[in-house]
């Protein structure tokens, strides 16, 4: 198709798409009681609205994000009234699409510099996973602010493999000020990035010092110290300006919450029942234990030096897979690493494989969503056997297509091709 | 001590001269058509001493209770309340955290089947909620609130029978039977204020027993008591506002005769005609977001005989336990497409619990409160006939596990009324039957009057199911044990799956390594 000759055409084509879903969006809200915008948007706005007028963005319940957002959605905050409101108000989606866009367009430069696809190929697999996704489309136009990680993930990867070391760690400490859950891209960066991707010659010695010393890059020095002081730097100020508040909703109540409400995650069940009271050696409180082993540990170690990109997608998956609370918004997280792994997966090379893998991962879905339905809107006690099972189904089928995903990460064959300083 | 009984006849019911007489000592009603009010006031040193000191902590503590079964409110009783246990309480110093209001409220009202205290509270700072007050100047409302389930006083009747009647020695019996009488009573009132110093009982029985009233009424046995009787019959008052009494008064052991009486007022409550009624109920299935349906009749969407100029808007005001909530984000919403597609108006007031993730047993005080604007149609509308409904979209939390996968919330109905403006200088507290301190009220200014809608009749509580986890102890494959057990095998071994997969990688490499090292 000629379509796909020309990047432009397609980001063209991926901006027309979000441009219609805003402009539907907008009048499904302004005609219908349901409405298309999600409830996190009226969160984000309404702090912003706060915002505006002085007070903290925490002012609004639920509001669990960085000021930064309330900050940048400060637009939506303007009172008037006109087709320019319904503009101004759509800001913090048109800011969210387009950081879709963007973060597409980053993904395809990659695809074409650090792993050598023809345009064609590259705009096919991005087009298919991302910028056409017509799931990705829909959660940006409707506000969630989820498709900002996609851009600072794919920016992250560029920055690194385009040998960026301050801009990579300004922007891994942004995106962990931003949703913490990035900090495990730093593992497998800093792994990655050892001299020889500098271009020193492959280490002679093998004396455990002069590893240990070895380890010790510029970059790697560089990076880390960029992450921390973007990061301190952030918090900084925003404790400077809002406080405790701001520490609690962005950060503590995260890693101290219980959500114990029924989701995908394995450990749905267990929460409600040791919430309640009723469980005895509360298994869940080590939950961080297999989660953070494999996501920070043992993947990076691994497969980042193999393949970064694979290494983080398999990081993410592990990472969602094995977390407390689960839900589908937390998928977008990892389809954004998927067009740097697809095109060599063995999903793709043995296509019942990569059939088998969808279809399984589709029915872990839809038996855990039809059991929810029965809870959610038919009143039926559907928690066990129903979401308990389906969960842990789900986490079994998720699981197994990780295990896909460390053997092919494994092979050099997916690796990128290293650009090399000055190349 | 002061004691007030008055009847209220309908102005049709027929009455015989020979149905009410005085005596010297004593007023005897006989088999009398109509509704009682019984009302007495103690002055601090006649209360039992547990009462007291906790009394003697407070600037403001109200007590007002409704039974469950649906029952007519008349004029000047007109004003009705949520079913339950309502408590207003504003303490002498806003900083004093005491556990004696809530010790006595447990003492009081006993215990549930369950063993549980129908009273579930350590301090009021932490059980109770704060309504939000219209004024703080007038501080028309207390400035805490409590509610809870409560369908009958037997507790309370024992408590009273243990304490009070056991105290004053003479007329035991008497004691006794005045405290039973309040197991039949379909609304009680405590009112006590610092500003008094004294405890006022106001019980209301809106019908009599099947055979009509029948009691005489003594004088009191000290000097320094008084007991009032009155007859009465009520109707509409000259001006819009006021309500016209008629009948016969006597001060028991002081009067020779009863004394021909007539009067009128200005009422903050109205009833409305009986078929000005509504029923509530929620769309099956439940789910875990209910849907209230508040169903009017035809007739109750008419305007009030309030005054021409007057504004009036019909409103509903929910009491929910803390097991069902409200999102007030999405009820506050001023999107005129989710208010229509509900009939709502606006959100005028919430209160309470409001966190929308908590489950139950994380949720410390008792619920909320919640006062909406009905959109009601305009009375010229086309069809007269239909009922009209308004819907409320409200949330389930999560209740602790059961045996059998379903837990019961209770949720009383709300009250329906319709707000008028009245005339500045309208004093409504000139009104011998004045009722305030109703959760509701408070939300309105000083002058307003209120025009209430009938609920229909039947038990004016509304059951919801509610799915929970389903343990059975100690048996079946899903009990807590098993369910613990199955996700942690089941994770250890995913966590081992991708972990062996990872060493074969890293294995693999190895080996490939010292391959290339052969070479």
């Amino acid at each position: 198709m000629a379509l796909f000759d020309s990047a432009p055409r397609v980001l063209l084509a991926a901006t027309a798409l979000r441009l219609i879903l805003l402009v539907y969006g907008g009048w499904q809200d302004a005609n219908s009681a349901v409405k298309y915008t999600d409830i996190d948007y009226m969160v984000f706005t309404d702090a912003s609205r706060y915002v505006a007028k002085g007070q903290p963005p925490y002012a609004r319940d639920t509001y669990r994000y960085t000021p930064l957002l309330a900050w940048m959605l400060l637009p939506t905050a303007w009172e008037g009234s006109g087709p320019l409101a319904s503009v101004t108000f759509a800001f913090g989606k048109i800011l969210f699409a387009l950081a879709d866009v963007v973060a597409g367009w980053l993904v395809v430069q990659l695809l074409r510099r650090c792993y050598h696809f023809p345009t064609e190929r590259a705009l096919r697999y991005v087009a298919a996973v991302w910028l056409w996704n017509p799931m990705v489309a829909n959660i940006s136009t409707r506000g969630s602010s989820e498709g900002l990680l996609g851009v600072l993930v794919a920016a992250l990867l560029w920055a690194t493999l385009t040998r960026r070391a301050v801009l990579a760690g300004a922007i891994l400490g942004l995106a962990v000020h931003f949703k913490i859950y990035p900090f495990i891209y730093g593992v497998s960066i800093l792994w990655w990035w050892d001299a020889q991707r500098d271009g020193a010659a492959p280490a002679k010695s093998s004396s455990l010092l002069s590893r240990v010393l070895g380890f010790i890059t510029p970059s790697r020095v560089i990076l880390t110290l960029s992450a921390l002081v973007t990061f301190i730097v952030l918090n900084a100020v925003m404790y400077l300006q809002y406080g405790i508040p701001f520490l609690h909703h962005t950060f503590f109540h995260h890693l101290t919450r219980i959500d114990h409400r029924h989701n995908f995650s394995p450990y749905s069940t267990l929460l409600y029942l040791a919430s309640a009271g009723e469980a005895s050696y509360r298994f869940e409180t080590l939950a961080f234990l297999p989660q953070l082993l494999l996501a920070v540990a043992a993947i990076p170690l691994v497969l980042a030096k193999r393949s970064l990109a694979t290494a983080m997608l398999a990081q993410t998956f592990a990472f969602v897979t094995f977390n407390k609370v689960c839900t589908s918004q937390y998928f977008i997280w990892y389809l954004i690493l998927l067009p740097f792994y697809l095109p060599s997966s063995s999903l793709m090379r043995k296509p019942t494989l990569g059939i088998t893998a969808a279809v399984f991962w589709i029915l872990g879905q839809a038996l855990w969503l039809s059991q929810g339905y029965n809870l959610e809107f038919l009143g039926l006690s559907a928690f066990v056997p129903g979401l308990f099972l389906s969960s842990l189904f789900f986490f079994g089928v998720n699981v197994w297509i990780l295990g896909i995903i460390v053997r092919d990460g494994g092979n050099d064959k997916n690796g990128e091709i290293d650009l090399q300083p000055g190349k | 001590m002061k004691r007030r009984v008055t009847y209220v006849q309908h102005p049709e019911t027929p009455f015989e001269p020979h149905q009410a007489s005085l005596s010297s000592s004593a007023v005897s009603v006989r088999d009398l058509d109509a509704a009682r009010e019984d009302r007495i006031t103690f002055s601090l040193g006649d209360l039992p001493e547990e009462l007291r000191t906790v009394l003697e902590q407070s600037h403001e503590l109200r007590l007002r209770w409704a039974t469950e079964r649906s029952f007519d409110a008349i004029a000047p009783f007109a004003s009705r309340i949520s079913p339950g246990l309502h408590v207003h309480y504003t303490p002498l110093a806003a900083d004093q955290s005491s556990e004696a209001l809530c010790s006595l409220l447990r003492t009081v009202f006993g215990n549930r089947e369950d063993g549980e205290a129908v009273v579930d509270c350590t301090t009021p700072e932490d059980s109770f909620i704060t309504p939000p007050l219209l004024s703080t100047r007038f501080a028309a409302s207390a400035s805490l609130q409590y509610y809870t389930q409560l369908p009958s006083l037997r507790s309370l009747v024992a408590f009273i029978r243990r304490t009070a009647c056991h105290q004053r020695q003479i007329g035991g019996t008497e004691c006794h039977d005045r405290a039973g009488s309040l197991l039949t009573a379909d609304a009680v009132d405590f009112d006590y204020d610092s500003i008094s110093h004294a405890l006022t009982i106001s019980g209301v029985w809106a019908s009599p027993p099947s055979s009509g009233w029948t009691e005489d009424i003594a004088k009191p046995s000290s000097k320094a008591d008084q007991v009032e009787f009155g007859l009465l019959g009520a109707e509409q008052g000259i001006e819009p506002e006021e309500i016209k009494m008629g009948g016969l008064l006597a001060v028991v052991g002081e009067d020779k005769k009863m004394k021909p009486t007539m009067f009128s007022f200005p009422s903050r409550h109205h009833p409305l005609p009986s078929d000005a009624s509504y029923s509530v109920s929620f769309t099956k299935p439940t789910g875990l977001h209910p849907t209230m349906s508040i169903t009017l009749q035809r007739t109750s969407l008419e305007r009030p005989p309030a005054p021409e100029d007057a504004t009036c808007a019909i409103h509903a005001y929910l009491t929910l336990p803390s097991s069902v909530f409200g999102d007030q984000y999405q009820l506050g919403t001023t999107d005129p497409l989710f208010l229509e597609s509900h009939n709502l108006a606006a959100l005028r007031a919430h209160a309470g619990e409001m966190d929308l993730e908590a489950p139950d047993w994380a949720v410390q005080r008792w619920g909320s409160t919640w006062l909406f604007e009905l959109a009601a149609p305009n009375g010229d509308g086309s069809d007269k006939t239909s009922n009209w409904t308004a819907t409320i979209p409200l949330h389930l939390r999560y209740l602790p596990p059961s045996e059998t996968g379903y837990r019961i919330a209770e949720v009383p109905w709300p009250v329906v009324f319709w707000a008028c403006t009245a005339e500045d200088g309208t004093k409504m507290g000139v009104n011998p039957f004045d009722r305030t301190n109703l959760g509701w009220d408070g939300l309105f200014g000083p002058r307003t009057m209120f025009y209430q809608l009938h609920p229909e009749s039947g038990r004016l509580v509304e059951a919801i199911d509610v799915p929970v986890l389903t343990l059975k102890e100690g048996e079946g494959l899903f009990r807590a044990q098993n369910i613990e057990l199955g996700t942690s095998v089941v994770i250890l071994l995913g966590f081992l799956w991708v972990l062996w997969r990872l060493v074969q990688v890293a294995l693999s490499r190895s080996g490939q390594q010292r391959h290339e090292k052969k070479e």
